[in-house]
């Protein structure tokens, strides 16, 4: 967590949360060192539709899109593991038999899944929608 | 209101309830299973990450689906572990004796219907909406327990139809006309999949073997007839929100579904008491 400036107040917030559980970033990790532009490689064929050809690339974004496709990718990385935990209960559903209280674990590890899948979605449709906007002022220019 | 006798968890069943109940049960959970089984083949077509995620959701509830069933089975004194052993170990063959699959569902009937990303949305579009119809009637059912797991069951399955029409939808946004063309010639063949997904009308020739002692039960609560019509209005709304037209002159295909109607299921001798 360095390399920007800080905002004390800012800083006393995460002191805060931190009494609740909050951990600050580990460098080294994936989720944590991310390869943004990799990433948006694999994702951005999700946003060339007839109305919007040429999808930028993740360095020719500017600041507004760029948060917004970094969400979108955070959001694929929270579905990403909870994608890990439904594989894991289903996993013990095989392995160890079908009972009440693994079949109810594993529903609510779909539900979770499947709101963090939506919740994919949604940020996608926010960072489609501010590609467009970006598209049409160029197009007007 | 039709008025028939309901069970609890726990109590005494006559023993031919007992095998009509697990007759479907059967075919609702090893069939949720094995068609999860297909959704998951189905990941191949998908272009684009939000639809394989979309779709990899939808497997994960197909699968829950089969083990409310079973949990519910094991209850009644059925190995449904060895019913997942088989399925997941012979996923592209399951054996008939061990697992009641129907026939739409098994590997070789199923990819037929394949070729293309469109086909995994008009499927959910086309067909789900059977799904929607067929299932949705066990929420009234005479045994209380399959009753209260297919309520949640339904929601899920309502949630799988709007796949369906977000898919397609998306589908004609990328590919624009010509795609909509292409998916209007592709609905006739799920719609004869989902015409027979309820099985033959309650009277006349062809009427079912069965459907009587199932409806006398009430372990079915509608007639072929109404669960037709109910698919038919559903199908119809969702393909006007999504711009395509309702085919005319489509035929049931009642080969699709085979299963539901049969007698005797080697699978569940084990279990009869």
């Amino acid at each position: 967590m360095s390399g920007f400036v800080r905002d004390p107040l800012l800083e006393r917030n995460a002191e805060q949360l931190a009494h609740f559980g909050y951990v600050p970033s580990v460098s080294g990790s994936a989720d944590e060192q991310p390869d943004w532009a990799g990433w948006w490689r694999q994702l951005r064929a999700d946003f060339a539709t007839v109305h919007l050809s040429q999808v930028p690339s993740y360095a020719e974004m500017s600041p507004w899109p760029q948060e917004a496709a970094r969400i979108y990718m955070r959001r694929r990385l929270v579905a990403d593991r909870l994608f890990e935990e439904c594989r894991k209960l289903h996993g013990e559903l095989l392995e160890y038999g079908i009972s009440t209280e693994r079949v109810e674990a594993y529903s609510l590890a779909r539900d979770a899944y499947e709101d963090s899948v939506h919740q994919f979605g949604a940020a996608r449709q926010t960072l489609e929608e501010i590609l467009a906007a970006q598209a049409d002022v160029r197009q007007s220019r | 209101m039709r008025q028939f006798k309901t069970y609890e968890k726990g109590d005494a069943l006559p023993g031919d309830y007992r095998k009509a109940l697990l007759h479907l049960m059967s075919f609702q959970a090893d069939s949720e299973y094995a068609g999860a089984q297909r959704v998951a083949e189905n990941h191949r077509f998908a272009t684009r990450p939000e639809e394989a995620y979309r779709l990899s959701k939808k497997v994960f509830e197909e699968m829950g689906h089969a083990f409310y069933v079973w949990n519910l089975m094991q209850d009644l004194g059925v190995d449904v572990n060895a019913r997942l052993h088989e399925l997941s170990h012979n996923p592209e063959n399951p054996d008939p004796a061990k697992v009641n699959v129907i026939n739409g569902f098994r590997k070789e009937n199923w990819s037929r219907f394949f070729d293309c990303w469109e086909d995994v949305a008009l499927f959910s579009t086309v067909v789900t909406p059977a799904a929607v119809a067929f299932l949705g009637q066990y929420q009234n059912c005479s045994y209380l327990p399959f009753a209260r797991v297919n309520v949640r069951i339904h929601k899920e399955e309502f949630g799988h139809l709007a796949f369906g029409v977000w898919a397609s939808k998306r589908c004609i946004e990328f590919g624009g006309t010509p795609t909509r063309e292409d998916m209007q010639q592709r609905i006739p063949k799920f719609m004869r999949m989902g015409m027979g997904f309820y099985g033959r009308p309650s009277a006349g020739g062809d009427r079912s073997q069965m459907f009587d002692m199932y409806y006398e039960f009430g372990l079915k609560t509608k007639k072929p007839e109404d669960l037709q019509a109910e698919y038919l209005q559903l199908l119809d709304s969702r393909l006007k929100e999504i711009g395509l037209e309702m085919p005319r002159e489509v035929e049931a295909d009642y080969d699709m579904r085979m299963g539901y109607e049969a007698g005797e299921e080697p699978s569940l001798m084990a279990a009869r008491t």
